[in-house]
């Protein structure tokens, strides 16, 4: 039998020659190889889970992750660092595992230009990469305008935001861990989309308990751009029967946008804040949480098509600008919370078309769910279960949306176990992707 | 469903709903004609399509093997399925797992019951793993 298979052309070519040519003409570079080359921008959750699963899926492929640092550290869990149950080393993992275990190149630097007909994306300081498939995860950038006065100096000075893990966080915690006694914590909770929605209620709980312990006359005041969050239920429970939320005295406030929580100015040398009402606030402490758009490597190479957020189509992530580049993590406009768990399962999707498509397969059909667990204590977990199915269609941007939410209970071996798995999850998510 | 039908529905905005509200608040519900519609209009995702988005808890292949979650790989096809179809039917409480298993089909909890039993049942991360070949 003489007949060439596709599978004799994948061995005598290159796996990304036969699957590309045909759509676009493949570049130059890829008939030369004898794997596919496929790069990745980014080794946060996304890029990370999008290496391994890659990897597991295929063993042939090449990979080379570019990022600019050294270590990632992790955002969930980090909200407990700041009440002292979480340390920023436990959340801080290496790319050592996913070099030498996972046959990953990991070059450590930035990348700034994708050169999307030539199939090249350019760095600072290692030069031009060329790629068969690039796989852009940058998660977001902070978008400081929404609050006249406040600036990324001044989150990396006075007024962390602690909205990405690591020295600000620690910066955060020493704020609060010196307010004086009756002292008063401003946080500003921003409008959605942004990353964890969850996590500023989360962080308000945490730092209330131990507040209750080391400084029991201080003051948590929530100022929100919004009217409603999710599991907002579970938290004014957690606040009643903890911090006497809603009467005289509670340890936490919460202010709705209806009722003037945006937050619009911040006059820094004074610690004040004003808000759409007018009112000005003065604080001890003052957390803002900015407001988010896809990271700038993502808009700059036009990624976002001129809009905040990167569009993508459903089925495989590729990008809508170009068939070989995939876009995934918090950055992409997708109908799904912005969380570390729908980054890593939008990874997954990736991994598996790319493998379809350098096979020659037809890209099989994506499921995602965001199946994540939030904590108000060590004591107190609450779930929630969201399932997205792909709908071939384009309302929804491409999925449907399934979601439950545990429901409350005063059985404090339910609530108990509810953080529990959250804390497992924490664990064995670090896993899934570094090790 | 037919996907004509199913288009149709689409266009008619019978399934337009704010998903991003919908999911961050778990507001209005599709009803399980709409799901249905949805399911039938695709062909089934791969086992291990489904089956990866467990890892998160249950370990890369489903062999995390800590006090907290039991591992999924290697386990009895069987005793998969009929945990699965027991948490989808809500036959005793669980913490959670009532609300991860509803949205299953038969055929897609089948395929992810193949999928982890042909996982060795030995705890991630396997020094000896390689990767696998097309
Ligand atoms: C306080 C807090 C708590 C959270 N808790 C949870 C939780 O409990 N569960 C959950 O699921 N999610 C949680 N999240 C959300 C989660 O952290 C994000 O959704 C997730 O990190 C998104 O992954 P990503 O890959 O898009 O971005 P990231 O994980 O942020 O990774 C982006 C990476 O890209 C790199 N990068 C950026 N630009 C470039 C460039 N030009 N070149 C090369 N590399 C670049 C960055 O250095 C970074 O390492 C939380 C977030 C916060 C802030």
């Amino acid at each position: 039998m003489s007949q060439i298979t596709r599978r004799d052309l994948i061995k005598i070519f290159g796996a990304s020659a036969v699957a590309t040519s045909g759509l676009l003409g493949a570049s130059k570079e890829a008939y030369a190889k004898s794997s596919a080359h496929i790069v990745i921008v980014g080794g946060g959750i996304g890029g990370a889970s999008f290496a391994k699963y890659m990897r597991l899926a295929n063993a042939d492929v090449k990979i080379t992750m570019i990022e600019p640092h050294p270590q990632y550290t992790f955002c969930p869990g980090s909200n407990e660092i700041l009440s002292g149950h979480e340390t920023l080393e436990n959340l801080t993992v290496n790319y050592n595992t996913l070099k030498s275990r996972f046959n990953v190149d990991v070059i450590q630097d930035v990348a700034t230009e994708i050169n999307y007909e030539g199939h090249q994306v350019n760095t600072l300081h290692n030069g031009k990469i060329s790629y068969d498939k690039l796989v852009v995860s940058p998660g977001p950038d902070f978008d400081f305008h929404f609050v006249d006065g406040y600036s990324a100096e001044l989150a990396e000075g006075d007024f962390p935001h602690a909205w990405k893990a690591g020295p600000q966080t620690a910066k955060l915690k020493q704020q609060i861990d010196s307010m004086p006694q009756g002292g008063v914590l401003l946080i500003s909770s921003p409008r959605m989309p942004y990353r964890c929605p969850p996590a500023p209620y989360e962080r308000a709980s945490f730092v209330a308990n131990m507040l209750k312990e080391t400084n029991p006359t201080a003051k948590i005041l929530i100022l929100d751009s919004k009217d409603n969050y999710v599991f907002q239920n579970h938290f004014e429970h957690y606040w009643k029967q903890n911090h006497q939320f809603g009467q005289e005295g509670s340890r936490i406030e919460w202010i709705p946008a209806k009722k003037g929580g945006v937050v619009t100015k911040l006059d820094a040398t004074n610690k004040i804040v004003t808000t759409t009402s007018g009112e000005q606030i003065k604080a001890d402490v003052i957390n803002i949480i900015p407001e988010e758009k896809a990271g700038r490597f993502a808009i700059e190479n036009g990624l976002a098509l001129g809009s905040n957020w990167v569009p993508y189509e459903p089925k495989t992530f590729a990008s809508k600008v170009h068939p070989d580049v995939y876009v995934i993590g918090d950055m992409v406009d997708a109908p799904m919370p912005k969380t570390g768990y729908v980054a890593s399962n939008q990874a997954k999707v990736v991994a598996a078309a790319i493998n379809d498509l350098l096979a020659g397969r037809e890209p099989g059909t994506p499921f995602i769910t965001n199946n994540c667990v939030a904590m108000a204590a060590e004591d107190y977990g609450m779930t929630i279960t969201a399932t997205f199915r792909y709908t071939g269609g384009i309302k929804d941007k491409g999925f449907s949306t399934q979601v439950r939410t545990s429901a409350i209970t005063d059985n404090p071996y339910t609530n108990r176990i509810r953080a529990e798995v959250a804390k497992n999850w924490q664990r064995t998510f670090r896993k899934d992707m570094f090790s | 469903m037919k996907r004509t039908l199913f288009l149709a529905l689409l266009s008619a905005g019978l399934l337009s709903l704010n998903a991003q509200a919908v999911a961050a608040e778990g507001g209005a519900k599709l009803t399980d004609a709409q799901i249905k519609a949805i399911i039938d209009a695709q062909p089934m995702p791969t086992g291990k399509m489904l089956a990866d988005n467990c890892s998160a808890c249950h370990g890369t292949l489903g062999a995390e093997f800590n006090e907290a979650m039991p591992p999924l790989a290697g386990m009895k096809k069987e005793n998969f399925i009929k945990l699965m179809k027991d948490y989808r039917a809500n036959a005793f409480p669980t913490i959670v797992m009532h609300d991860v298993a509803y949205v299953f089909t038969d055929a897609e909890i089948e395929a992810m019951a193949d999928y982890f039993a042909a996982q060795k049942a030995e705890e991630w991360t396997r020094p000896d793993f390689k990767g696998a070949h097309e």
